[in-house]
This record gives structure tokens, C-alpha cells and sequence, in this order.
């Protein structure tokens, strides 16, 4: 007994650094004046990167909105998608699953170099390349199929019976949607709009390809930081990019444990 | 008859209501990504370009390929690492569920350690692992005050190195959370019904891992090393910040071609995207038979 | 229904994204229109418009400055809303503008103003997404040596921009570190091989990079002037056999045995804090006394030029042809090349002075003359003194090439 628990002691171990680890170091980092080899620790402490990060001429802020504005919405529209189509795709007279599932699977998993590429042609045509309405639909293309898979697997676990015999009783659709098909469907719309949002949240090349450098998000701030050597800077930029993901996705953890929805209510 | 006619009718009227519901996700799937991938096809076969200079259809960019030192150099990288960062993955994070089953089981903390570093974002992970093992970084200081090595040059290449190490580590670092995550799911599902009755009977911890655990998670842990190999295939970020010019990743590799000041480069560079969607798609419907087998797909992919 | 509310809801969002990234359409002023009108009148017309300027941004110190100090000025002065643009690189926004062009946006643009020189000048006149010809309209011009005003990299630039600043090519090193740096081409080769793993430079087509490749060029070619005017094929074969050579004779004994190379300056500048390299080398002949005073740089850190000079240029300001306030871009342009806006500049980010002396008031040839300058610079008259004129731009796309061919992919 004693070796297993050092054993998982160990394991525990393994998986927090990983988890907490970058964090912290990001932290340090974030607040190092000067930091020369071989020190283990800054020569210098400063407040420099975070005060660059707070002036609004550094534009971090504006990237932040702009961020923020085009993950919620991204989020919102997928969940506004994704929601009758999974509903359809969950409903048993649906006999198309299957292929339809490929079609849903494609854009998830496959590589978004070449979709995007092709997208930016008919922007470029359409006048939506360079803006955030065309950075937008880019960031749909991951999220929507994310969302309807999300969702499709809520819907099958909620009785449509359930919708009917509420209906039945005399419920209106405002109070069969309160008391029986949200409670049901929240975890699943809590997941999938995270997941949405996350996506959307650290897209990189389709927001430079399709915003072609005038759109600027955070991971593209975060980028030309790194790539101009500005390491308290990166840091300090990357803590702002990685606690919206960390912080929702505590949130709705309990919601998301491998498709075990057990949510205790 | 009557009767039966206005049923069907029913029947059909709500049939076609639920349809319409596919009609906003089509246009984004169909319109937007297959769109997409068309007009990239078209591209690549010089059909069509929004930026003039199409020359009629042509298989000269996947010519231009096939005979491209630089391309062949980078496919067997990016294969090379993805295979190494997968197989990893997928041994570490089965090791991980099989270790902590039990505790998972009693507490949900464990998940939420899990979950913590698939909420890091690859770019950030990549940035933190740049400046931990560089010659010059976090670690290789410690070395150095140990005494161990003599300045930042005794330090083995872990960032930009030929090997891709450093894509490895930061892949690993992601990835093998996310495995241990989906069959932690499996493995609480299951429960230790298999594991007491195999016990009873006598089974040694090789024969349990070797009857019970292995086949129980074999087809959950091949579908997740599946979307973990399809996944390193296309990304871009932690290639573009941790690897080098020569040979790169193939993601970066279309990413230079297609953002080159010469236009003349870009539809080599879409031919080249074009053939990595395509050997992702067969991924994907590889992970469809596979996982056809074992459960719906819908659920293996729900994280 | 619900569903449409969100829809709703979502488009009525996706709207004010729209509108948030068209730029201001002010009826720009065509080039054939700038004969007849008065500086003046060009005044009136810009006043109170918004001019989005694309530079080059890589830098938190000068996008500090340009940001606050330089948009606070030009909204005080010439009543304009500045608004910078940030880049990673200039070849973006002019692959943008190609790519406005093929797909057929002829006005209404996103980009009033960019900051530009060299080979993306020349890929961007070819193109045609340039507005012009205006240089010669500006006041400010008079300022400029002629060589300024005729060529840019060779290529001729006939009004299509704005001269503004000058850079020239330094290297640096730590002098705990490195007693005496090699002055020529055959001493540095000597240096490294004699010291393993301790030079590197950035990868072409890295700006800074590149120079660093064309320096040989120049030296095994006879000489800079040689390559100033037009391209000459046997010229180049004949440099570029041996600059390969020397290149693939010291890589087994650069920084990683040459297989790779940091992708930028500030990349190298890393490698060069964290011990791992003793040269970095850059285009601002002051950016070593920037970081020093940053503290980004040890107190040591002393800057040189090659006996045989270092590869100086100019970088100009020039305006897209679907730019949508070509007014308020003339005047923004004429004020940041004026002899204060540059003064400022040097006091606030340490560029070198670009206008020529004798065509100063003599006020401001004094204020000139008593610029701080840093602990690490060279100074004024040494840089002068080895300065060499920029190679047309053909040479460095065909090096940058043969560089990636013949050495890199080796």
C-alpha cells in the first residue's frame, strides 16, 4: 500500500508539472527586470512588462477586446448553430449520422491550413479578408462542428418524452424550456460554449492568414513578442492569453469529465 | 387511408422542420470548409486564383512537389515527430489513467490536474518550454550550478535541434494529459469488476495489464492517438516557435511558401496543404471504423 | 425562435465588427491633383481625418514612442488621428496590397501610410500598388542628399516614396568577453574558426541577416560601389561563388555547427545575453547604447564597423494606391521627415541623423551636432567614414536564394 501511494504521490507530481508549472514560471518571468545567465532567479525586479501591458499605447488592450469580442461571439454563434442541427442529428428518426458525423469530424480534426487558404481567396474576392466579420466565420469553421458534436451527445441523453409530456400537462415552450430542456442540455451548452470560446480564443494562423496582420489578437501579439526577444513581455502577455482557457475550463470541469456528464445538482 | 396519408404527411412535415435545423451548420461545414478546400483544390490545380495569373488546369504544383528536396526532408520530420510525440502520448497517458484510476475514482481533483494543462494554450506551452531548456535557460543554469556543465554550449540542442526534440517535449507536454484524460473516462466507466475477478483467478499484475487493462483501452487509446497524430500533422505554432529553418515542420513549410512575397510561390504551397488535408481526412475515417467498433464516435471525441 | 434571437443577437455583433475595420473613405487626393493645390490646401483637407500608418513593430521602445508621442504630436500639429499599424514585417503589407489588387479593391484601403525600402519597394512598384508620384510635392524633400531621392536599393523610386530614415549596418560585442573584435572579412573567418560555436548570424531573408550575407558579397565582389547600379549577372557568379565558399567554410564552426540559425536580430541578441555567441549585429548603429540603458544589454557592450565599411541605406515612407486618406498621409509623411520630428526621434530612440548637414538651418545643424549619443555608439563622423552604398535589391533576392540552396539546405 505504502509503495502505491509514493507511487501516485509521484504520478500526481508528474501530471501538476505540466499543469501548474508553466504558470508560475510564466509569473517569474513576467516580472524579471534584467536576467542574465547564470543567475536562477532575475538580477532585477520590474514592473516594466505588466505597465507596458496596462498603457493603452502598447495595443495589448485592444487585442484583448478584440480577442474577447470575436471568441464570445464565435462562441454565441456556434452554440446558435450548433444548436438545431445537433438536435436533429440526436433525434431518432435521423438516419444520415454517420456520414453526416464525418463531414462534422473533417473540420475538427483536419489540419485548417488548406480550408483556410481556400476561404482567404473568396474573402479576398468578397471584401471580408483583413476584417473581423472574416476572421469570425474563419474561427466558425473549428467551433460549429465542435459545438453540434458537444451538444448532439446532450440531446441524446435528454427524453424527448420528457419535452412531450411536460407539453402535455400544459406547459408553454418558455416553461418547458426552463424546467426540463435546459436543465438537461446546460452541461452540454456549458462545455461547447467553452470549448468554442477556447478555440476561437488561440486560433493563430487562420487569424493571420484571413486577418492577414490587420486583425491582432492576443496569441499574435504573444508571437511577435517572442519572436522580438521580449521575454518579460511574452511571459506577461501569455498569462493574460492562457487564464480565460485555465479559468473556464475550471468552471465547467466537473461537466467535462470524458463525456461522463455527471453533473450533481 | 386517409388516416395513413395525413400521418405520413405529419410524419414528413416534422421531418423537414428538423432539416432546417442542418441548414446554418451546413452552410458553415459544407460552405465555408468544403468551400474552402475546393477553391484550395482549384488553386493547387491552377483553376482558378483570386489573385490572377491562373493558368488552366495544371498538375505542375504537385509535380513541382514530388520533385522538392525540401518538402520530402520535411514530411519525413513531421512524420518522424508526430509518430514519436503520439506513440509517447498514448504509453504515458495509459500509464497515467492505469496509476490513478483508484484516486479518480474517490476524489474529482485528479481530472482537474489533468484538465489544467489542456487549458494551456500550445503557444504559451511552447514559449514557457523556450525559455526552460534553451542553452541558455532555467534548466541548464541549475546544471550549471550543480557543476555538471561548464557554460550554455555543454547543454544538449533541446530548442531548434535537428531532431525536433523540442516539438516533442512541448507536444508531449500537451498531449499526454489529454490521452490520460479520455482513458481515465474509460477506465472509471469500466470499473475494477475485470481487475477483482482476474485477481481472484490468480492473474500476476503482467498478465492483469496484459488480459484486462491493455484490451480494454486499446480501442479508446488508438482512436486518441489517432486525433493526436492528426492534430501534430497540421499545427503550426509550436513547429513555427521551436523548430528550425531547415529541415521545418510541413506546417510551416506551406505557412513561408504561402505568405512569400512572390506570389509565384503560393499555389506550391496550397498543392502542399491540399495533400495534408487529404491524408488527414483518411485519418479520420480510419478513426471512424475504428471507434465504430467501440461505442459511437460522438462520445470518444467529447473530450 | 430562440434560436433566430441568437442569430440575431450575433449578427448585430458580427455588424459592429464590420464596421469597426472599414476604414474612412475621405475622398482621397489623386496624384495628377497634387500640381494644382497648395501645401496649404493639402493642410485644410487633412485636418481632423485618421491616417493608419503600417510600420514595422518589433520594437516595444519605438512603438511606445510613435504610439504616445508621435500620434500626441501629430494631432497637435496637423489636427490627424495617427494610428500605427503593427507589422512583423513590411512584405506582409505589401503582399496585401498585391493581393488587394489582383482581387480588384481599388479604393477605401486599410493602409494610409507604410514604412518600407528595399526589395519590398521593388516587388510593390512591380506591382503597382503604390500611389504616386508625390515626393517631390513634399516640402520636407529638400532636406534628402540626392542619392537619397534617386534610388532605393537600385531600384529607381521616380516620387513613389518618401525618404526618412537611415540606417547603417554595426556589430557588437561584449569587450569582458572579447578583447579585440575582427575588423576585416579574413579576420573575422580567422576568428571563428579559431573560436567554435561562437559567431552566428540571422537567417536570410532576416533583414539584418542578409546584410550580413551581402557584406561578403560586396567584399569578394570588389567593392560595394560595384553593385549599386543594375545587376550584373557575371559580377554576381562570380561574388557569389565566393561568398558561398567562405560561408560554407566557417558554418562547421558557427553557433550549432551552422545547421540552424536564430530567425532574427533579437533572436541572436538572446543567444548573445545568454552567453551563447559573443557578436550581434543590427542595422541601428545605436541599438547597443538603447539596450544598455534598458538594462536589456551588461554595461560592456561596445559597438564596430568593418575596416572596409558597413552597408548603410535609407528607408522611406511611402502610400498604397487604394490608401483612403492620401491627404492626411502627405502632410503625416512631410511632418515625420521635417528636421524637428527627426531630432525627436534621435532623442527619443538614438537613429542616426539622416538629413544632410549642409542643407540644415544652422540652428539645427548645432542641435545636430549636440545630440546625446550613447555609451556604445560610434560616432557620426566614424560612421561616415565607412559607410557603403546599399546593393540593388536583385543581388539580395538571388543571395537570399543561393543562401537557402547552397547553404542552408546543404
Amino acid at each position: 500500500m505504502g509503495r502505491r501511494r509514493r507511487g501516485e504521490a509521484l504520478t500526481i507530481g508528474m501530471i501538476g508539472i505540466p499543469g501548474i508549472g508553466p504558470i508560475v514560471m510564466l509569473a517569474v518571468w513576467s516580472l524579471a527586470g534584467s536576467w542574465f545567465w547564470p543567475d536562477l532567479l532575475p538580477g532585477a525586479w520590474s514592473l516594466r512588462a505588466w505597465r507596458y501591458l496596462a498603457s493603452p499605447s502598447s495595443g495589448v488592450l485592444e487585442a484583448l477586446a478584440t480577442s474577447l469580442g470575436i471568441a464570445l461571439a464565435v462562441a454565441l454563434l456556434a452554440l446558435g448553430i450548433g444548436w438545431p442541427a445537433a438536435r436533429t442529428i440526436a433525434s431518432r428518426g435521423f438516419s444520415a449520422r454517420r456520414g453526416v458525423i464525418f463531414l462534422l469530424l473533417l473540420p475538427v480534426l483536419a489540419p485548417p491550413l488548406a480550408s483556410t487558404m481556400g476561404m482567404h481567396a473568396l474573402f479576398l474576392v468578397y471584401g471580408l479578408a483583413d476584417t473581423v466579420s472574416g476572421v469570425m466565420l474563419a474561427h466558425l469553421v473549428p467551433t460549429v462542428p465542435y459545438a453540434i458534436l458537444v451538444l448532439a451527445g446532450s440531446f441524446t441523453r435528454l427524453d424527448p418524452d420528457l419535452e412531450a409530456q411536460a407539453r402535455s400537462l400544459g406547459a408553454n415552450w418558455w416553461q418547458v424550456w426552463c424546467h426540463v430542456t435546459m436543465p438537461a442540455m446546460l452541461p452540454g451548452v456549458a462545455v461547447a460554449g467553452v470549448f468554442a470560446f477556447v478555440i476561437s480564443w488561440s486560433q493563430y494562423l487562420s487569424t493571420l492568414i484571413i486577418g492577414g496582420g490587420q486583425v491582432l489578437t492576443l496569441p499574435l501579439e504573444l508571437v511577435s513578442f517572442q519572436r522580438a526577444g521580449d521575454e518579460s513581455m511574452a511571459a506577461a502577455l501569455s498569462l493574460f492569453f492562457l487564464a480565460p482557457p485555465v479559468l473556464l475550463f475550471l468552471l465547467v470541469g466537473r461537466f467535462m469529465i470524458s463525456g461522463e456528464w455527471r453533473h450533481t445538482r | 387511408m386517409f388516416f395513413r396519408k395525413t400521418r405520413s404527411g405529419l410524419h414528413r412535415s416534422r421531418h423537414n422542420k428538423s432539416l432546417i435545423g442542418l441548414v446554418p451548420a451546413g452552410l458553415v461545414v459544407l460552405g465555408l470548409f468544403a468551400g474552402g478546400v475546393v477553391v484550395a483544390i482549384g488553386q493547387s490545380l491552377g483553376l482558378w486564383s483570386a489573385t490572377g495569373g491562373h493558368s488552366g488546369l495544371t498538375l505542375v504544383h504537385y509535380a513541382g512537389l514530388w520533385r522538392d528536396r525540401e518538402v520530402w526532408r520535411s514530411a519525413g520530420l513531421t512524420i518522424g515527430i508526430g509518430l514519436m510525440a503520439t506513440l509517447s502520448s498514448a504509453a504515458g497517458g495509459a500509464g497515467i489513467a492505469l496509476a490513478l484510476r483508484r484516486r479518480a475514482a474517490r476524489s474529482g481533483w485528479i481530472s482537474s490536474l489533468l484538465q489544467a494543462p489542456l487549458a494551456i494554450p500550445h503557444l504559451s506551452m511552447a514559449i514557457v518550454l523556450m525559455n526552460l531548456v534553451a542553452p541558455g535557460g532555467l534548466v541548464a543554469r541549475l546544471i550549471f550550478r550543480f557543476g555538471w556543465i561548464g557554460g550554455p554550449e555543454g547543454f544538449p540542442e533541446l530548442i531548434n535541434d535537428g531532431w525536433g526534440v523540442g516539438i516533442f517535449l512541448a507536444y508531449l507536454l500537451k498531449e499526454v494529459p489529454f490521452v490520460a484524460l479520455m482513458l481515465l473516462a474509460l477506465l472509471l466507466r469500466v470499473g475494477e469488476g475485470y481487475e477483482e475477478v482476474a485477481r481472484t483467478l490468480g492473474a500476476g499484475w503482467w498478465q492483469r495489464l496484459r488480459h484486462v487493462w491493455l484490451p480494454l483501452m486499446a480501442p479508446a487509446g488508438l482512436t486518441s492517438a489517432l486525433m493526436v497524430f492528426a492534430f501534430i500533422l497540421g499545427a503550426y505554432e509550436v513547429p513555427a516557435l521551436l523548430g528550425r529553418q531547415y529541415p521545418a515542420m510541413l506546417s510551416v513549410v506551406v505557412q513561408r511558401r504561402y505568405q512569400d512575397i512572390d506570389l509565384a510561390a503560393r499555389p506550391g504551397a496550397i498543392a502542399l496543404a491540399v495533400v495534408l488535408s487529404l491524408v488527414t481526412a483518411g485519418l479520420v475515417w480510419l478513426f471512424l471504423r475504428v471507434s465504430r467498433r467501440h461505442g459511437g464516435a460522438e462520445r470518444l471525441v467529447l473530450f | 425562435m430562440r434560436f433566430w434571437l441568437i442569430v440575431a443577437i450575433v449578427s448585430t455583433i458580427l455588424a459592429g465588427g464590420c464596421r469597426r475595420q472599414t476604414a474612412q473613405v475621405v475622398d482621397p487626393v489623386q496624384p495628377a491633383q497634387l500640381a494644382t493645390m497648395s501645401w496649404n490646401e493639402l493642410t485644410q483637407r487633412a485636418r481632423g481625418t485618421t491616417v493608419n500608418f503600417a510600420m514595422w513593430s518589433g520594437d516595444e521602445a519605438r512603438n511606445r514612442y510613435f504610439r504616445e508621442a508621435v500620434a500626441g504630436e501629430v494631432q497637435r500639429r496637423l489636427g490627424i488621428e495617427l494610428r500605427i499599424v503593427p507589422l512583423s514585417d513590411a512584405a506582409d503589407a505589401v503582399n496585401k496590397l498585391l493581393n488587394e489588387r489582383l482581387a480588384g479593391r481599388l479604393t477605401g484601403g486599410s493602409i494610409d501610410m507604410i514604412w518600407i525600402n528595399g526589395e519590398n519597394f521593388r516587388t510593390a512598384r512591380q506591382g503597382q500598388v503604390l500611389w504616386g508620384p508625390f515626393a517631390e510635392h513634399l516640402p520636407g524633400l529638400r532636406f534628402y542628399a540626392e542619392s537619397a531621392r534617386n534610388r532605393d536599393f537600385g531600384t529607381l523610386i521616380e516620387g513613389y516614396e518618401a525618404p526618412w530614415q537611415r540606417a547603417q549596418f554595426v556589430l557588437a560585442y561584449d569587450s569582458k568577453r572579447v578583447a579585440a573584435p575582427p575588423r576585416t572579412i579574413a579576420d573575422l573567418r580567422d576568428w571563428i574558426r579559431s573560436h567554435p560555436g561562437r559567431f552566428t548570424y540571422p537567417a536570410p531573408p532576416d533583414f539584418t541577416g542578409s546584410a550580413f550575407i551581402r557584406h561578403l558579397l560586396c567584399h569578394f565582389g570588389g567593392g560595394a560601389e560595384k553593385f549599386e547600379n543594375g545587376f550584373d549577372e557575371q559580377l554576381y557568379q562570380q561574388a557569389a561563388e565566393a561568398t558561398m565558399a567562405w560561408l560554407n567554410d566557417t558554418r562547421p564552426f558557427l553557433w550549432r555547427r551552422g545547421e540552424t540559425y536564430p530567425s532574427s536580430p533579437q533572436e541572436a541578441e538572446r543567444l548573445f545575453v545568454n552567453n551563447e555567441i559573443d557578436f550581434v549585429m543590427s542595422y541601428a548603429p545605436s541599438f547597443a547604447s538603447e539596450k544598455i540603458a534598458r538594462g536589456d544589454f551588461p554595461q560592456s557592450v561596445r559597438t564596430f564597423v568593418f575596416e572596409s565599411g558597413t552597408i548603410g541605406n535609407y528607408s522611406y515612407l511611402a502610400i498604397p494606391f487604394n490608401a483612403a486618406n492620401t491627404a492626411g498621409a502627405l502632410v503625416t509623411i512631410d511632418y515625420l521627415m521635417s528636421p524637428e520630428a527627426l531630432l525627436d526621434q534621435a532623442r527619443a530612440l538614438g537613429i542616426v541623423f539622416p538629413h544632410e548637414p549642409g542643407r540644415l538651418s544652422p540652428e539645427d545643424q548645432s542641435r545636430v551636432g549636440n545630440l546625446p549619443r550613447g555609451p556604445a555608439t560610434l560616432t557620426a563622423e566614424e560612421l561616415a567614414r565607412h559607410l557603403l552604398p546599399e546593393a540593388d535589391s536583385r543581388y539580395l533576392e538571388r543571395l537570399e536564394k543561393d543562401w537557402r540552396e547552397r547553404v542552408l539546405q546543404r
